[in-house]
């Protein structure tokens, strides 16, 4: 690594700065090797295999995200040219109908869950602290957890098909198939379990990125000036929060059917298939989007830098992502139009679908206007972006065509839906991804591509798509459905499925080419100078490749955008070095970007991968049968959880640290409001998502399920009642304990406060044990199933809440607080309300039920 | 940050709004609602037209409302932006009420 | 639509291939943002749906004197209640026989999984959910033979599930039946696979 070259006079001005000018001095230059030196020592992974395994850095843990996900992506691939072998004649060549929707199956499964999710989340991990001005993302060891989950989770999905007992009732796994009646093997559960395990990284991705844009930005970067890309990792981010817990939930419902026989979706029993579908659809409409607006904020960072201009229409944008993450909500029925529902209810969710084309041409038009506006340069990203256009403009009319209801219904399940579908997908996602990826291979690895490669990868895939699904259009429209292994009966579509499957292969070829070209690149590409795109955002001020800490110190006021690259290399922005020898990065206020106070983030530790490993011995109990051991998985789990608190207090009083000469600023230790109070909010959003969920599950099964009103239920007894009453009087008072927790935390007396919290924690699980003994026998009815749930979720988060009462206790027992240190009791308290307020709301419910009935 | 939660009250209001309405539909299908006259609709016609119309003008308030004290700029810009991205959205996406039928 | 589309797609691409020749310039929010972006989108996709919902409102089925029948689906194959000779119901497999030139409304049930009822040449497709009867209107205008098929998937023979619907004249004599009933027949004494 180098620190000569200037930086390069011609990098574009941005229009407006990204940040406000607030007064703040400089710190004074200093040797940029020896800071190097300092700051690499602290943040490096550790050597060899150890660091594989323990590394916790975002630039680390973010490549091999995606690397991982390319992985899947070939997977998927694979099995993509094994269904275009299949149906390129009538006859089909060599799968049996079992292989077959194993294959469909897993081909849609791994690359909606193994690889456009991951590769977002990757993105977004390796880009946003670089992009935003930041030395990491705020949750390290969660961005490490999240990984090997994934990894974890996916290589089982993946080794079932080796196995021969992949997941084969389609990606969206509607019941009654999926149950145990109709497909009585392991692999609707690979499906359940393993999906369900991967989640947990798409949950801790989206809680860090909403923390890490909210508060972890250059210093002066108020929200209104930061790059577009933060916005649209923001949108993607809530709408993960909100949009995952229905799947998480439906796959919960469905896997307790399916091992211990409680009803949710089984008619007979007051169950309901359509509340699969609403569950399901219910993620799996906003997923789309989901996996769209990253892709969206990589051409809106593109586009104007390849243009040498600044993008068209800031707010506009802003308000259409604002636009699209609400109204995708408002869209799942649209995969719902033939199941039987009234007009009124379809024409809402016609209009809704029709609607979200306008954010999406809003930002069409910016693009196309900021290119009119500036100078298009044919680079290879620019190159990739044409084909976004030439692909995804199409997907959306042809999107449109689906919302509305008459030709829905004749379209439907049809292969026009699966021209529809990867027109979207893959123009508007892997375009894009590829587009993003040869724009910061300079940044990955230092190194500028080999000429020529990357051109006929662009062309082969480009032909070989338009070749592959072009047709399949009028295929779908001859009447072919999807998900048919032969069609011996309709020689009229073959020619189309031929031509089809021999573009496909082309198309396969593209990718093969493609990442070709980027291992060359990587390995024998020619030495690349900074900022070769004359780019203005933060994530080229470092040299290449990326520094581990991506910022010697940190931009801020005086150092906002991309021309200051030495300056900073020079320890003269922001909180430079690593003084106390800690991972440190700068904290600031959500809207403003004033520096609030500075992070100690944690260093590499196996903590992670131990901890993925324990909770997937649950999941590995669950999917092999022994239901018994499930138990010992989720004590090692909350073994390992108690791990994580361990390391995030400190038992004495630290001086506030020195971010610039004339300002400094507390350690997180000694903060309330701190980037792991914000995530457990962003949490708390999510699981209030699942809690909502439940409900509708609730009242939709009440009202639309054939087969109710249920039996008459034995619950009313005076047992009961004082159980539930009793449950609800100790989280109260363990509401109090915890806020006292706080308050007296210098005296004694706050550690008595969190013995009380802990016992009144007890004695709510203990009564909610009680109300478990006494409920109806829950696999009679889906009401009581539906009750054993509500139970269920109260008892979860009454560990939970517990824990932290635990905790908090230890911070006392410890020393952890002080008068300015608070501990874990800020988090307790968030956590108690939740439990508190739901555990109301449900008992309300139940009475409700019970009066009405 | 607090013009960001002003911006939100627009689109959140839609989100209810389409929520109850959607809901009242459901609700009034699988109830029988439909058969209980009110002047000259049903009930079930009468609840979600109260409620849109509860709803838009709800809107109109927010658009009134919201932008209020906040200085010019763009986060004025974006809250007034959000405040009419939630009124189009209910007018647009619940008109079906008084444009189909109900229960068929 | 399909023409309107692909003048759209046109238009996106010529207005692409201006952008990106055109060497620097003025361009203005108001014109590609809200003259473009919301103002062209807004108004033909308000067009587009309140066409398709006057499209949709008259292919509903509506309480009238249309011919009822049923298709009852399970894993893999169609029972259909019909009138047969005289008028008298009856019961065949996988060939459903309705009169030409009159609307006809199919209640649809299922007896396990999802499927889905399905014939190209008449019209859309409905569900068949289990613990729902969901009606649906079709209409063949010509005599003739119109092949079905399942469209949602339901397992293994999903494939095959195929069926054959006979649009009769009215004016005619009835075909034979004889040769579907004497299926479901078998098929309910578990003669047939
Ligand atoms: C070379 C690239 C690809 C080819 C040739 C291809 C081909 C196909 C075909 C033929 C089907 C229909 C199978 C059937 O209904 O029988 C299908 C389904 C599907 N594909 Fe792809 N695909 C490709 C890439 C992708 C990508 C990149 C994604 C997502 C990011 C994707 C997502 C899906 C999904 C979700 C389904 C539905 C699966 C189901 O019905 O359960 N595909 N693909
Ligand atoms: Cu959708
Ligand atoms: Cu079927």
């Amino acid at each position: 690594m180098t620190f000569t070259p200037p930086a390069d006079p011609r990098a574009i001005a941005p229009s407006e700065p990204m940040v406000d000018s607030l007064d703040i001095a400089a710190n004074p230059p200093r040797r940029a090797l020896r800071l190097h030196r300092e700051l690499d020592d602290v943040w490096r992974d550790e050597p060899g295999w150890k660091g594989f395994f323990t590394s916790v850095n975002h630039g680390t843990i973010g490549l091999r995200f995606m690397v991982t996900a390319f992985v899947f992506f070939a997977i998927g691939g694979v099995l993509a040219m094994l269904i275009r072998a299949q149906l390129a004649t009538r006859q089909g060549a060599f799968l049996d109908l079992d292989l077959y929707n194993q294959i469909f199956t897993m081909h849609g499964t791994i690359m909606m869950f193994l690889f456009a999710i991951p590769m977002l989340e990757g993105l977004a991990l390796w880009l946003l602290p670089k992009i935003l001005g930041a030395r990491d993302m705020a949750f390290p060891r969660l961005s490490a957890l999240g990984y090997w989950c994934y990894f974890f989770g996916g290589s089982v999905i993946v080794l079932s098909l080796v196995f021969g007992v992949a997941p084969d009732d389609g990606w969206f796994m509607y019941t009654p198939l999926s149950d145990r009646t109709h497909s009585p093997g392991v692999n609707a559960d690979v499906w359940l379990l393993g999906v369900t395990f991967v989640e947990i990284s798409a949950m801790a991705a989206a809680v860090e990125i909403t923390v890490t844009i909210l508060r972890c930005r250059a210093g002066g970067m108020p929200l209104t000036k930061m790059p577009l890309m933060g916005w649209y990792l923001l949108g993607t981010a809530v709408m993960m929060l909100v949009g995952f817990p229905p799947l998480i939930l439906g796959s919960i419902l469905l896997e307790v059917q399916r091992a211990f026989d409680w009803p949710f979706f089984e008619v007979a029993r007051g169950g309901d298939p359509l509340l699969w579908a609403h569950l399901f659809w219910l993620f799996g409409h906003p997923e789309v989007y989901i996996i769209f607006l990253p892709a969206a904020g990589a051409l809106s960072t593109i586009i104007p830098i390849l243009s040498r201009t600044t993008i068209l229409g800031y707010g506009a944008i802003v308000a259409a992502v604002a636009g699209l993450v609400f109204l995708s909500f408002g869209l799942w029925v649209h995969h719902m139009f033939t199941v039987g529902i009234p007009h009124m209810a379809l024409a809402f969710f016609s209009a809704a679908s029709a609607l979200v084309a306008v954010p999406t041409a809003i930002q069409i038009f910016a693009w196309i206007g900021t290119m009119w506006m500036g100078q298009v340069q044919f680079r290879l990203p620019m190159l990739y972006i044409m084909g976004f256009f030439a692909t995804f403009v199409m997907g959306g009319l042809t999107g449109v065509m689906l919302a509305m209801v008459p030709f829905n219904w004749q379209a439907h399940d049809t292969h026009f839906v699966v021209a529809h579908l990867h027109y979207v997908l893959i123009g508007g996602f892997v375009f894009p991804m590829l587009a993003a990826v040869s724009y910061w291979m300079p940044l990955i690895c230092g190194r500028w591509r080999v000429r020529g490669l990357g051109e006929a990868a662009f062309w082969l895939i480009l032909i070989g798509f338009h070749g592959t699904f072009f047709l399949m259009h009028l295929t779908g429209l001859l009447g072919m459905p999807r998900r048919i292994a032969v069609y011996p009966d309709n020689p009229e579509w073959e020619w189309l499925n031929l031509i089809s499957s021999i573009f496909g292969m082309i198309t396969a070829a593209g990718f093969a080419l493609f990442a070709f070209d980027v291992a060359m690149q990587w390995l024998f590409g020619r030495r690349s100078w900074r900022n070769p795109w004359r780019a203005p955002t933060l994530d080229w001020a470092m040299p290449l490749p990326a520094p581990s800490y991506n910022f010697a110190s940190l931009p801020g006021p005086r150092h906002g955008d991309a021309n200051a690259l030495l300056p900073l290399a020079r320890g003269e922005g922001l909180l430079p070095g690593a003084p106390r020898g800690w991972r440190e990065t700068l904290v600031v206020e959500p809207g403003s970007g004033r520096p609030d106070h500075v992070a100690v983030l944690a260093h590499s530790t196996s903590l992670p991968l131990l901890t993925s490993a324990a909770i997937g011995s649950f999941f590995a109990a669950m999917l092999s049968g022994f239901y018994w051991l499930a138990p010992v998985g989720i004590l090692l789990t909350i073994w390992a959880a108690w791990k994580w608190g361990d390391i995030m207090g400190t038992d004495r009083d630290h001086p506030p640290a020195r971010v610039a000469p004339d300002l400094d600023l507390p350690l997180h230790f000694q903060r309330r409001n701190t980037l792991a109070r914000t995530g457990t909010l962003a949490l708390l959003l999510a699981d209030g998502t699942l809690y909502a969920s439940l409900m509708f599950g609730v009242g939709f099964l009440t009202v639309v399920a054939p087969n109710w009103p249920a039996p008459v239920s034995g619950i009313a007894t005076l047992q009961n009642v004082i159980a539930a009453l009793v449950a609800l009087a100790a989280m109260a008072l363990g509401l109090v304990a915890s806020f006292r927790a706080e308050t007296a935390r210098t005296t004694p007396i706050g550690g008595t406060w969190a013995l009380v919290g802990l016992g009144s924690g007890g004695l709510a699980l203990a009564a909610l044990a009680v109300l478990a003994y006494g409920l109806d026998d829950p696999t009679r009815h889906a009401r009581d199933a539906l009750r054993g749930v509500v139970l269920g979720f109260a008892v979860f988060h009454g560990v939970v809440a517990s824990l932290l009462a635990l905790r908090s206790l230890a911070d006392h027992r410890q020393g952890r607080v002080s008068a300015t240190r608070v501990g874990a009791s800020p988090i307790w308290q968030l956590f108690q309300m939740f439990w508190l307020g739901t555990s109301a709301v449900s008992l309300v419910l139940i009475v409700a039920q019970e009066v009405l009935s | 940050m607090s013009w960001l939660w002003r911006a939100l009250v627009g689109p959140v209001l839609w989100g209810v709004l389409f929520s109850v309405v959607y809901g009242l539909h459901g609700a009034g299908c699988n109830l029988g609602w439909t058969r209980v006259p009110v002047l000259f609709t049903d009930w079930h016609h009468m609840a979600m037209w109260l409620a849109w119309g509860v709803g838009l003008a709800l809107h109109v308030v927010v658009l009134r409302v919201v932008p209020r004290g906040i200085p010019p700029g763009r986060s004025r810009w974006l809250i007034v932006a959000g405040a009419w991205i939630g009124l189009v959205s209910s007018l647009f996406t619940l008109f079906p009420v008084i444009a189909t039928s109900t229960c068929l | 639509m399909l023409a309107g589309s692909t003048l759209i797609t046109l238009l996106v691409g010529v207005m692409l291939i201006l952008a990106v020749r055109n060497k620097g310039g003025r361009a203005s929010e108001r014109h590609w943002i809200w003259g473009w972006g919301l103002g062209f989108t807004l108004s033909v996709l308000t067009v587009l749906v309140g066409f398709s919902l006057w499209l949709g409102e008259r292919m509903l089925a509506r309480a009238d004197d249309a011919l009822e029948v049923s298709a009852h689906a399970a894993q893999w194959e169609w029972q259909f209640t019909q009138p047969g000779p005289g008028g008298v119901p009856v019961v065949t497999r996988n060939t459903l026989f309705v009169p030409a030139g009159a609307s006809f409304d199919v209640v649809i049930t299922s007896a396990d999984v999802i499927h889905s009822f399905w014939v190209p040449q008449l019209g859309g497709k409905m569900d068949a959910v289990p613990g729902h009867a969901n009606r649906h209107r079709l209409r063949a205008d010509a005599p003739g033979i119109y092949e079905g098929l399942c469209a949602e998937f339901c397992g293994f023979g999903h494939n095959f599930m195929r069926f054959t619907v006979v649009a009769y004249d009215p004016a005619l004599p009835m075909p034979d039946m004889s040769e579907a009933m004497a299926a479901f027949a078998d098929n309910q004494a578990g003669i047939l696979p």
